[in-house]
């Protein structure tokens, strides 16, 4: 009961259409069983903590989908110096490169065409995604620096709540020594009062 | 550099100007250092006070103390902030998914001489690239493309979600420094 309460002060992490709310509460459900948090800001801690896992994991499903949509270009690319004959401006294959490199998607056969072609030049399929690693370097490089920060940010949050959790800690031992030596005062005082009624 | 006469001259002539003096000149004036609004006050709108005050309620618990309720009320305001900043990263995507793009691109001086051309000479004005039409049919693809044309906002708003991060970390330990969170509540 508690915990609803909580959690509808704290503002709602706005999805993308196309994301899963219900994936979402199920990492936000993980986190919580493990940090176990107590209280309205070990709960804002942790909703940080989701919202900063939930954006790396948006990021990092982006980089693969960059790679993998620069493929056609970088496949088509590539195959332009390789498939000019001696005498022949690349602009003469372009046709050609574009309808292989289409193909390579659907077409085992213009698949298998396209590898023989590479291996002429000692080259493999890993060449089509340095390739595309290269053309989307600019990207990809924005996207490495967003995920770099999310992360220290996340280890930052978690650090915060370690480091919440011992200043309360400390705040408890220093409020329990307080507690004690006032009783210890108390005693003295009564001890005295006992001593002045006997004399 | 404008001599002594210039600068006098400068100034008699900016007592003369006062500024709009219409309704509207002066609403509008009142927008000119307007940006983005992620720096504005967060109690700007009635529902951000509303959920401003029942958060710093949450936090102080019943405490009546002044202090108290003052820290508590800059750790609410960093965390609307952290939201206000997510909310605006998401907005973004989604617009670009939509649209294809956030801003219309400029056309270029080649591109208007080639325009101006082509109307003089009676031919097909050619037709504007439609960024909508360049983005992916089919997810994830397209949030994807979304994503990757948004880039250089969103790592600037990353900057502001960090800084409203530190300030809530910082608010919430100057809190405790002042008094003890009852787990019990």
């Amino acid at each position: 009961m508690r915990r609803t309460n909580e959690l509808t002060l704290l503002p709602k992490l706005p999805l993308l259409i196309t994301e899963s709310a219900d994936e979402f509460d199920a990492l936000r459900d993980a986190f919580e069983q493990e940090i176990k948090p107590r209280g309205i800001i070990e709960q804002m801690y942790v909703h940080d903590i989701c919202a900063i896992v939930w954006e790396i994991l948006r990021l990092r499903r982006c980089k693969v989908v960059i790679i993998n949509s620069a493929f056609r270009n970088a496949l088509q690319s590539l195959l332009k110096p390789v498939l000019r004959q001696p005498g022949q401006y690349e602009y003469q294959v372009e046709g050609e490169a574009e309808a292989l490199a289409q193909a390579w998607f659907t077409d085992q056969e213009a698949k298998k065409q396209v590898s023989e072609i590479l291996a002429g030049f000692d080259l493999d399929e890993s060449a089509i995604e340095a390739e595309a690693i290269r053309r989307s370097s600019s990207d990809l490089e924005l996207l490495d620096r967003m995920l770099t920060s999310l992360e220290s940010r996340r280890n930052k949050a978690l650090g915060c709540v370690a480091e919440y959790r011992a200043s309360l800690a400390q705040q408890l031992r220093e409020s329990a020594e307080r507690i004690i030596d006032r009783k210890g005062v108390l005693r003295l005082e009564d001890a005295a009062s006992e001593h002045s009624t006997a004399a | 550099m404008a001599s002594e006469r210039q600068i006098a001259a400068n100034r008699r002539n900016a007592r003369k100007s006062t500024g709009p003096r219409s309704g509207a000149g002066r609403k509008r004036a009142s927008r000119n250092a307007y940006r983005h609004g992620l720096t504005s006050s967060i109690t700007s709108t009635a529902a951000y006070a509303k959920q401003l005050a029942k958060l710093v309620r949450e936090i102080a618990g019943d405490s009546k103390d002044t202090i108290v309720l003052e820290r508590a009320r800059a750790i609410a305001q960093a965390e609307l902030d952290l939201a206000r900043v997510r909310r605006a990263k998401v907005a973004l995507i989604e617009r670009a998914s939509a649209f294809g793009e956030l801003d219309p691109p400029q056309l270029t001086v080649t591109q208007m001489i080639r325009f101006v051309n082509a109307f003089e000479r009676g031919r097909p004005i050619p037709k504007p690239i439609d960024a909508l039409a360049t983005m992916p049919s089919k997810e994830p693809d397209r949030s994807a493309e979304a994503v990757r044309q948004v880039l250089p906002e969103l790592r600037k708003l990353d900057r502001y979600e960090r800084r409203a991060a530190v300030r809530r970390h910082r608010a919430v330990l100057d809190f405790f420094g002042g008094m003890r969170p009852d787990y019990n509540r």
